[in-house]
């Protein structure tokens, strides 16, 4: 009961807009196949670009394929993908981030110093690169992506770490002679996967978009398994005569997007669990400014 | 000032030596035989020999170090090989496509620091009003829609309803004008972002107090004394956006049919055309190093705080 109850509190502080995009996010993309009244690949070539009707309630693509389906499959395989990316991203990015903050030195700069190389490139740069060397497939997109998104959370991890590892209980540790080890797996790593995690999952709108473009680039998902982005791009030669096939799956993917941003800005703004103070909240907004890259490199 | 300039530009020279070693280490490690993936490309993949033909034709029985040596060298004389699936010089075909990609980027650009400057103006001029709620509101659907959707509405909306462009290609100015909303549709969103809170936080210091209390009139204290001194702030996230906006450029260059260094890049990766892969991602990546290294020095001419702290030190 306890965590139920604590959970609501959290979602009422959050804006509506993120609750409800992201629940139906999260929705479609668990139970999107059950639920999904059609075979999304099922063709039908007589009904192709049809409207609106009973049975296709959002209509048929260019080959008669009901849309309806075909979006709430395709956030399956967005939530899927962005989850693997994640974690595969995160994976890295806390081993090197906790690393850096518990080793401090030259390592720490040689990392961070990796990390910052690596966030001043564009993710999708990075990503083409990989899948032009290891060549295009579905587990080629995915470590593409992780290895675009890693340095973002091995950022905030070592942050993380080094204010865990400045707490007095760490040197009560050492003073009692914990071994190196213990500290790390018991003490700092637990510490720094929870709130690590938190500020990554904001992240997941920008790998929604980014396993979307590499999708509509046709370097992602391939068909026939639905995908926002690969829906897009195929409708997009009949973009005069039926552009609700373009525009549905785009809104789709904005809708979640926008959900995770807000919910991105709302974590870094710390409007949950309590409310800062107007000059700190200034300052927090500044540094949030920018979704994509921190600008501050105040040290 | 002279100092910091000079640390700056050695990172600077470190970094691109890092990269060209990044960029040839990643073809190098490419899974597969090179020659053998050229001489399927050629279609000559049956004949014997011609695999140990072409590895002598590209150095690939000479040791690494000599092999960089080699690419390093002809690379700084701007010569970045032959395109191992059509046969091509590749500088030929960068020469070709940089103006557009430039031009895109440099428009873009252009857009959307005006856009961003005087939407976030206006949001941080009447706060909590409607236009500040607009504003607030393109920020975040601006920043949170794929650019590849924004070129496609674009597209639909003046091209297909309103039939005021050209959709796709390339004549006169007239095309220009929906690719660069699209590459600046993002950046001008999260830019006016930037210039809303800055200006907010502005105006919050001791200094726009004093200026109220000499009875300046709000809009002056804003241009005037607020504007300036978000300055560097904003330099640094523009900076970032034009890094942001030659990634757009391999959406939004196939998007209207146009044959730029995004579509060349692209392109290279598509058919796994590993020299033009080396060469656009060398490039890019010189390109990033470059717009980095000015706006530090943007940064530290326009700003003097900045400037005492990190020559005193």
């Amino acid at each position: 009961m306890r965590p139920l109850v604590s959970l609501v509190t959290w979602l009422k502080g959050l804006p509506r807009i993120t609750v409800v995009t992201v629940s139906l996010f999260l929705f479609f993309g668990i139970f999107g196949p059950w639920i999904a009244p059609m075979d999304p690949s099922a063709q039908d070539l007589s009904l192709m670009g049809q409207g609106p009707s009973a049975t296709h309630w959002l209509g048929t693509d260019h080959l008669g394929r009901d849309t309806l389906s075909r979006l709430m499959v395709a956030a399956n395989t967005s939530l899927t993908s962005v989850g693997m990316v994640l974690a595969i991203a995160m994976t890295i990015g806390i081993t090197m981030g906790t690393i850096a903050g518990y080793c401090r030195g030259w390592v720490e700069d040689l990392l961070m110093r990796l990390v910052d190389v690596g966030l001043s490139i564009p993710s999708l740069i990075i990503s083409l690169a990989v899948i032009g060397i290891v060549g295009p497939g579905y587990w080629s997109m995915v470590f593409a992506l992780a290895l675009a998104w890693w340095p973002m959370s091995a950022r905030i991890s070592r942050a993380v770490a080094v204010s865990i590892m400045n707490k007095p209980h760490i040197e009560a540790l050492r003073v009692l002679g914990a071994s190196p080890l213990r500290i790390y797996f018991n003490h700092l790593l637990p510490g720094t996967i929870g709130s690590v995690m938190v500020y990554a999952t904001a992240d997941a709108g920008m790998a929604a978009i980014a396993v979307a473009t590499l999708s509509f680039l046709g370097l992602g998902i391939q068909p026939p398994t639905p995908e926002w982005g690969q829906m897009l791009v195929d409708a997009l030669p009949y973009l005069e005569s039926d552009p609700r096939q373009v525009i549905l799956p785009g809104l789709a993917l904005t809708a979640a997007v926008i959900g995770f941003n807000t919910l991105g800005e709302t974590i870094a703004l710390n409007r949950v669990p309590k409310r800062l103070s107007r000059r700190q909240l200034l300052t927090r907004r500044m540094e949030v400014a920018g979704w994509h890259k921190e600008t501050s490199d105040a040290a | 000032m002279l100092r910091y300039t000079g640390n700056r530009l050695q990172q600077s020279v470190v970094l691109l030596f890092l990269a060209s070693v990044v960029c040839f280490t990643l073809v190098v490690s490419s899974p597969g035989n090179v020659a053998v993936l050229i001489a399927e490309l050629r279609g000559m993949i049956g004949s014997p020999g011609y695999v140990e033909q072409i590895e002598q034709e590209i150095g690939l029985n000479k040791p690494l170090l000599i092999r960089y040596a080699d690419w390093l060298g002809n690379v700084i004389q701007g010569d970045f090989g032959i395109s191992y699936r059509t046969g091509h010089d590749v500088n030929a075909d960068i020469m070709n496509r940089i103006t557009v990609t430039g031009m895109l980027v440099a428009g873009g650009a252009v857009v959307a620091t005006v856009a961003s400057l005087v939407l976030g103006f206006i949001g941080a001029f009447w706060p909590g009003g409607i236009t500040d709620r607009a504003v607030r509101g393109f920020a975040l659907v601006g920043a949170s829609t794929p650019t590849f959707f924004v070129g496609a509405l674009v597209i639909f909306m003046f091209a297909v309803i309103l039939n005021l462009v050209p959709a796709v290609g390339f004549n006169g100015l007239k095309s220009w004008i929906l690719p660069w909303i699209t590459v600046a549709v993002l950046p001008a969103a999260v830019l006016s972002r930037v210039v809303r809170v800055g200006l907010e936080e502005a105006m919050a210091s001791p200094y726009v107090l004093t200026a109220k209390s000499k009875g300046l009139s709000r809009f002056r204290i804003m241009f005037r004394d607020a504007l300036p001194n978000i300055t560097p702030i904003y330099i640094n996230a523009l900076g970032t956006q034009i890094g942001l906006m030659t990634a757009a450029a391999i959406i939004v260059e196939p998007l209207f049919a146009w044959q730029g260094m995004g579509d060349y890049f692209l392109n290279g990766v598509r058919f796994r055309d590993f020299m033009v892969v080396q060469a656009c991602l060398l490039l890019f990546l010189t390109f990033f190093i470059v717009v980095n290294l000015v706006v530090d020095l943007t940064v530290m001419a326009t700003d003097p705080r900045i400037r005492r702290q990190r020559s005193g030190a």
